[in-house]
């Protein structure tokens, strides 16, 4: 928490407590502020994008409680107690998720804007339905535009991992 | 960014319903966020408070009662779409939760809150017409029943009176052959037309029938004329009353034009997805 | 958007005319204005509209410039103002005309109105209803107050 950040003397600010990529944070936030800034500018974590800010094309996607929010239209409190996953977040020990591993191999994205979002609601999407059809994949994910790809890469590289992951499992 | 606002977290209706009245206009209810923070994000609102109705107790619960099912105003819309409960009674209900926006809205979007908005591009509201729902508005001491025809004023505008809360959606449990089903049509990121249909299909003829119609106009409206051209007659007569119910109901629409079609676009669709949703039925 | 409205009034011409210039009381026929000030007799005045649709709520200052005025038949008048709290701005070009029809007064407007800025973004469906409601709502308040009095 910075001393330095000026207050003024009636402020509002709500104590939040919670878990960020396995790690437990303090911090304080005025009622106000969006969970988007708050990882971006203050945590320093900038795989979440700003890009419709108005929850539509899922560039924003964050897990709390395993489930995927919009960061752009979610007041950073309400994470108070809760545990977050950002794409910086899902590699453990450097070693790669099968979700990002797949991505990689089956050419699942090309500018990169949309892919942190993407695997991130895939995760949610897989933690759910192991094992989806390519319809179920298509509506949970229905959210999350890529401008790049057209896709069809993306629900390959989606249904590889989920076949890696249920072989592990 | 968003404006400063001052955070409020009652803990019961009551006081709820007390913030709203001593604050007024400077004062909005605040469940998922949904509508509402996109509202101010974009500095068409502006609130000195909002007050955060997630810590009240009992409001997001799914309860079959008897003859009634009640539907907490603070249940997500994937509460609605997961409920077993629901996808027995109401699967009709749990399809179109399915469908509203994205999964993202549906993790922390209510029903209640989405009710409330009456944003003219949503679903829930003309299927809950057809299926005779009544929303539950609570204040201090005092609740009252508002049947779904009269919830829905005009765009943005319900009946809840300003220290009110919606607290709970009641719908009559369906009879055995009663089937219900909700077809909307659109292209861009909301719905443009909504079109909901219930009736109880009984030996010899139709019985029941409900029909209304959304998105298209500025609320949720029930066509009571056309669904006499349906109610009580065999299904073949019913058939033939068709197209004539359907130029009936796209009308009740209160269609406008704009980008999501002109009024007569409009009007035309109602009235497909009315035979669509009418032939889905009776088959 | 463009909008025509015509008001049959059971009053003489004359009546309708001084009404119309009678600002107090002809401005606030118009739902939601209130603070109707003459700036220049005939030529420039000032009022509030104040219009809500929902939660959304504006409030324009606004100024009325009469353009043209043919002696108990016509005015071409222009109201533009802004809201710097929403960012938004309205113009409304305003053409009224009068003519007789055995003893009644027909009152015409033809309005072209204009809403600019985040305002829009409601959608230019429900912003077109909303005018038309205000349209409807002043043209009946005129027709009211007019033969009220008489």
């Amino acid at each position: 928490m910075s001393k330095a950040m000026s207050r003024q003397h009636d402020a509002q600010f709500i104590p939040v407590s919670f878990t960020l990529n396995g790690r437990s944070q303090e911090i304080e936030v005025e009622p106000h502020e969006l969970l988007l800034d708050v990882v971006r500018d203050r945590l320093g974590l900038t795989g979440v994008k700003r890009s419709c800010d108005v929850e539509v094309c899922g560039a924003c996607t964050l897990l709390v409680d395993g489930r995927p929010v919009s960061a752009c239209t979610t007041l950073a409190f309400e994470v108070r107690g809760r545990s977050v996953l950002t794409i910086e977040g899902l590699a453990e020990n450097g070693k790669l998720h099968p979700l990002q591993q797949a991505f990689i191999e089956h050419g699942g994205f090309q500018c990169g804007f949309c892919t942190p979002g993407m695997i991130l609601a895939a995760k949610a999407l897989l933690d759910e339905m192991p094992n989806p059809t390519e319809d179920e994949l298509k509506h949970f994910m229905h959210g999350n535009l890529c401008r790049c790809t057209g896709y069809k890469k993306i629900i390959e590289s989606i249904m590889a991992a989920a076949k890696k992951m249920r072989s592990k499992a | 960014m968003l404006r400063r606002f001052r955070l409020e977290e009652p803990e019961s209706v009551a006081e709820v319903s007390e913030l709203l009245g001593r604050f007024g206009d400077s004062a909005k209810i605040y469940a998922g966020g949904t509508e509402l923070l996109l509202a101010m994000k974009e500095g068409l609102v502006r609130y000195e408070r909002l007050i955060n109705v997630k810590g009240v107790k009992g409001l997001s619960d799914v309860v079959i009662d008897n003859g009634t099912i009640r539907i907490g105003a603070l249940c997500t819309h994937r509460q609605v779409e997961t409920s077993s409960a629901l996808q027995q009674k109401l699967p009709a209900l749990v399809k179109l939760e399915q469908n509203v926006a994205n999964v993202r809205v549906r993790q922390v979007g209510t029903i209640g809150g989405n009710l409330c908005f009456a944003e003219p591009h949503a679903d829930p509201g003309t299927l809950l017409m057809a299926l005779g729902a009544k929303m539950v508005a609570e204040k201090s001491s005092f609740k009252r029943e508002i049947a779904a025809e009269e919830f829905f004023v005009d765009a943005f505008e319900t009946s809840l009176e300003a220290d009110e809360v919606l607290t709970e959606i009641r719908i009559p449990t369906p009879e055995t052959n009663s089937r219900s089903a909700y077809l909307k049509f659109g292209y861009l990121e909301r719905p443009s037309v909504g079109v909901a249909l219930a009736l109880t299909v009984n030996a010899r003829s139709i019985s029941d029938t409900k029909i209304a119609v959304g998105c298209a106009g500025p609320a949720p409206r029930r066509v009571v004329e056309a669904e006499a051209l349906l109610d009580g007659k065999s299904t073949q007569e019913a058939m033939q009353n068709l197209p004539a119910a359907a130029v009936i109901a796209g009308r009740a629409a209160e269609a406008n034009s704009d980008l999501h079609g002109s009024q007569e676009y409009k009007e035309h669709i109602v009235g497909v997805l009315l035979k669509r949703a009418f032939q889905s039925l009776v088959s | 958007m463009q909008f025509q409205k015509e008001v049959e009034i059971s009053a003489p011409r004359e009546k309708v005319w001084q009404f119309i210039w009678d600002v107090d009381r002809f401005i606030l026929c118009v739902p939601g204005c209130k603070d109707a000030k003459t700036i220049e007799e005939g030529k420039r005045y000032t009022a509030t509209m104040v219009e809500k649709v929902g939660p959304f709520k504006v409030e324009f200052p606004t100024t009325i410039e009469v353009i043209e005025r043919e002696e108990l038949s016509r005015i071409k008048a222009q109201a533009s103002g802004a809201d710097n709290k929403i960012g938004s701005r309205m113009k409304v070009d305003l053409d009224v005309s009068l003519r007789t029809q055995d003893d009644k007064t027909i009152l015409g407007f033809v309005a072209g109105v204009d809403i600019l800025g985040k305002l829009a973004a409601l959608g230019h469906g429900i912003i077109k209803r909303k005018a038309d409601q205000v349209l409807d709502e002043f043209a009946q308040a005129v027709k009211q107050k007019l033969e009220g009095d008489s």
